[in-house]
């Protein structure tokens, strides 16, 4: 390999690494806020995903409804349904008072589900292909080839990130989310209504996964499985700390760069490895992640 | 010369900037009880937890029976004799009160992996019975911890350290939280345990009706440095101690 | 001690209600629900068919799993997200022994056990410096990444088009039915599930439960808590292992496509829903759990929704499980 081809195969690698990482980012960020809030790892946030690529490909292509409906009816839907999910079973769940570890097993419970009910409906049973939002066209960054909607896609996120750093720093609702985050306790204290918080933190991260279902799904065929993706988005967040907000975000950039660049230096069979190294690389060196907080002494 | 069991060598603790303990030393004499006593914040947890290998101290020695403990990890300490109790109550939530009392004995059940996996031997198991009847623990054998009421749980503590059969009993605030009456039975069991069976005790106490009652020595700490150390008497009339206190509970007790 | 101070120290003579008393060691219903289980393991092959039979020993299999699982979930606490890559292990380790040198499957089976076993311990080393998620997330990353060698060491483990396997033998016999397999399957089961109880009863298992209970409280009563927890992670991978051997003494053929996170997954529920830190419940899921996918097999999607809403339901009204649940009522019904 010359020079060259190292320096084109780079910029390609970041390009589209940037973008996709742009998803991964979003994906890591709806994970992150549910753990933050409740110590909770989401193993249904791939089926919300999944499930709202098909609401959306349901009012899209069966429904025949135009774009303009079609994508606030999306979150919408995911918003209400995972805050639904919290209030109605996972409040239940924590009130049973068993293991931490069953309001994991009752997140596992959603996936299969949802994945069940959409092959049941049929949609699941072919690999389907969403309409494109947008007629794509190449376009050249320095050397690397990228389309209109991969920068959409990139754009999209960006500002769907930017509004949620925003909420989460400077409204009301974002400052009660942070201190449930840091003593939950305390924050019932001081007149925090838990489960209310709770409920918007869930239906905030379906709403999150659905943007990044409508941003993924054009560029993948559909499928039953395709939840699968928040795998990613598990690395995003484990490397990033897994309680870090920021964190997240950069750990979703840099999978999706690493991703790439091993497909493109490496082999492209490799690409599926290249996250579960970066994680196990990350938790032996730093094990609280690149931007998770200082590990305590216990006080004893 | 006196015998000591323990030896606190220029022990200081610092965490980030924060100097918790300075050059702090102590020796605890065989066969002794002596009292570690401090107001809030002055050092005595941390100085506890470095004795009994929880901490790391920045500098100092732990000297055990004049071997040098300082680098020996936590898990160790029970093997060497060094019993400890916790002020936040660390109790094995889930398991029964004889199962704390066997986890106790855990250093005595047997080095290899034959007795790994064998039933425990009998000898063991009598100890376990003895120290729960000893306690008034029996009727609760199968309870789970738990369960119980808090009294009973610092019973069940104390009985887990001492399945361990001590040399040194390191007691974290064992009054804290307990009935006078229980204090005072409390009191009987230590006085007991120091006199019959010749265990030496360290503890790092509050209350003032039990540090004067049974100490043969007592330590006083503030902001990180020994202030004054002798008899409970001696302690008691000390003018800088008085002032540590502000009269509270010195004047009480 | 006085008897004075004594009668002083416990606030109560009277003995303790009930409800408290956990569950004793050795109780004649335990007895009995183990005599039980070896009596339907000896009696079966005698009563059913040959599919019944293959059903039975990929429950077996399974139950081995849960054991693995139970002794580092259940019983130490940490939890460890890698089952079903020592599972792979364990049956790679003992198709490629099989296919390379004939040996007899006992044999095989140790070895596929011991080296699971082994890898166990070298990433329990490393995974168990970190805790809780952190923990999981490490050996589920673990468990892909050696989910991705299966499917792509081409050369051993012949890839995503599988692995065809030699019969497994001993001597001049040649395991070629799933009956001919059973007795080995269920015999193999009941060692383990008499380790699991040896274990349990023994100093190794009250180490275990004592880290899992209060880490400080373990290491002050001179438990080496990080040995204890790759001990019981190594444990754990030995079943693992076995269990993928017992796998290959009736199958012709390994698919790395069942040895990922689902697999892993599957194990986590049925010892979850069985009665997390019991042996029983360990034991009970895995049998309960297999049959409702096995029965529901024919129809995935109709499985997948039926699955995932029994895991919600009892999650909310049954969350220490199976076994405790049934328990709680009976105890209801008999006091009245």
């Amino acid at each position: 390999m010359t020079l060259e081809v190292a320096f084109l195969f780079l910029q390609q690698g970041v390009a589209s690494g940037l973008i996709i990482g742009s998803v991964y980012a979003l994906l890591a960020l709806a994970i992150v806020v549910i753990f933050k809030t409740s110590e909770v790892p989401n193993f249904s946030q791939g089926e919300m995903v999944m499930a709202a690529a098909y609401i959306a490909l349901y009012l899209l292509v069966f429904r025949s409804l135009p774009l303009w409906i079609v994508m606030p009816a999306t979150i919408l839907l995911a918003f209400a349904g995972a805050a639904l999910f919290r209030r109605l079973i996972l409040n239940q769940v924590a009130r049973a008072n068993g293991s931490p570890v069953n309001l994991v097993i009752a997140t596992l419970g959603l996936s299969y589900v949802l994945r069940g009910f959409v092959r049941q409906t049929g949609f699941g049973d072919t690999p389907r292909s969403f309409p494109p939002v947008i007629e794509p066209e190449s376009i050249l960054i320095g050397q690397a080839s990228v389309t209109t909607l991969d920068l959409v896609i990139l754009a999209t996120a960006i500002i769907v990130m930017a509004a949620f750093f925003w909420m989460f720093k400077y409204t009301k609702i974002g400052r009660a989310m942070r201190a449930v985050g840091m003593n939950p306790k305390a924050a019932q204290l001081v007149g925090v209504d838990l489960t209310r918080i709770h409920m918007i933190v869930w239906g905030l991260s379906g709403a999150i996964s659905a943007v990044a279902a409508l941003l993924i799904s054009p560029k993948v065929l559909m499928t039953a499985d395709m939840g699968s993706i928040v795998t990613l988005g598990f690395a995003a967040a484990i490397v990033g700390g897994f309680t870090s907000l920021p964190g997240a975000v950069v750990g979703g950039f840099l999978i999706g760069i690493i991703e790439n660049l091993v497909g493109l230096f490496v082999a492209s069979r490799a690409i599926v490895l290249a996250p579960f190294l970066a994680i196990m690389l990350v938790l032996v060196i730093r094990p609280q992640g690149l931007f998770g907080g200082r590990v305590e002494i216990k006080k004893v | 010369m006196a015998d000591y069991l323990l030896q606190v060598e220029d022990l200081t603790v610092k965490f980030g900037g924060l100097t918790a303990v300075n050059r702090f030393n102590i020796a605890v004499q065989r066969g002794t009880i002596h009292a570690l006593i401090g107001p809030n914040g002055a050092g005595k947890s941390t100085t506890f937890n470095c004795i009994s290998r929880f901490y790391q101290p920045t500098t100092g020695r732990i000297l055990l029976d004049g071997v040098d403990v300082t680098n020996m990890p936590a898990s160790r300490m029970a093997g060497l004799g060094v019993a400890r109790t916790f002020q936040n109550l660390e109790l094995f939530g889930e398991l029964t009160v004889f199962e704390n009392v066997m986890i106790g004995a855990h250093v005595h059940a047997g080095k290899t992996w034959g007795d790994a996996l064998s039933a425990c031997p009998a000898s063991v198991v009598d100890h376990v019975e003895r120290l729960l009847e000893r306690t008034g623990l029996s009727a609760y054998r199968n309870a789970c911890a738990r369960n119980l009421d808090f009294g009973h749980q610092k019973l069940l503590e104390l009985a887990r350290a001492l399945a361990i059969r001590p040399r040194l009993l390191l007691l974290d605030e064992p009054a804290a939280g307990l009935r006078n009456r229980e204090i005072a039975a409390l009191d009987a069991l230590l006085t007991d345990l120091c006199n019959r069976e010749g265990i030496t005790i360290l503890l790092v106490e509050h209350v003032m009706q039990l540090v004067m009652a049974i100490s043969h020595k007592v330590t006083v700490l503030n902001f990180g440095t020994k202030i004054a150390e002798g008899t409970p008497e001696e302690v008691r009339n000390d003018s800088s101690v008085i002032e540590a206190y502000l009269g509270q509970e010195m004047i009480n007790a | 001690m006085s008897d004075k101070a004594a009668a002083m120290l416990s606030r109560s003579e009277a003995s303790p209600p009930a409800r408290w008393t956990a569950r004793s060691n050795v109780s004649p219903a335990r007895i009995g629900l183990l005599a039980l289980t070896t009596a339907v393991l000896i009696f079966l092959p005698f009563v059913v068919t040959g599919y019944v039979l293959y059903i039975a020993n990929l429950l077996l299999v399974f139950v081995v799993l849960c054991l693995g699982l139970h002794l580092v979930i259940g019983e130490t606490g940490q939890f460890a997200l890698a089952h079903a890559a020592f599972y792979g292990i364990g049956i790679y380790t003992s198709g490629l022994a099989g296919n390379a040198f004939g040996w007899p499957f006992p044999m095989s089976m140790l070895l596929a056990g011991l080296i699971a076993g082994a890898v166990g311990v070298v990433i329990g080393a490393v995974a168990l410096c970190m805790r809780d998620i952190y923990l999981a997330l490490a050996t589920f990353a673990f468990g892909e990444a050696l989910q991705w060698v299966f499917l792509n060491w081409d050369k051993v483990t012949g890839g995503p088009n599988g692995l065809r396997i030699s019969p497994a033998r001993l001597g001049t016999l040649e395991i070629l039915s799933d009956k001919q397999a059973y007795p080995v399957v269920a015999i193999t089961t009941l060692l383990m599930l008499l380790l699991t109880i040896l274990i349990s009863r023994s100093r190794l298992g009250r180490s275990f439960r004592a880290v899992r209970e209060s880490e400080v409280a373990a290491m002050a009563m001179g438990i080496p808590v990080r040995r204890a927890k790759v001990t019981a992670f190594g444990l754990s991978a030995f079943y693992a292992g076995v269990a993928g051997s017992m796998f290959a003494t009736f199958s012709t053929y390994i698919h790395p496509d069942s040895l990922g996170f689902q697999t892993t997954i599957l194990v986590l529920t049925m010892v979850v829903v069985g009665g997390l830190g019991s042996i029983a419940g360990a034991v009970g899921g895995a049998v309960v759990f297999g049959l409702i996918s096995e029965f529901l097999r024919q129809t995935p999607s109709y499985q997948e929704i039926i699955y995932g809403l029994i895991l919600i339901v009892f999650m909310m009204y049954a969350p220490r499980g199976l076994f405790a649940f049934i328990h709680d009522k009976a105890g209801r019904v008999f006091r009245g």
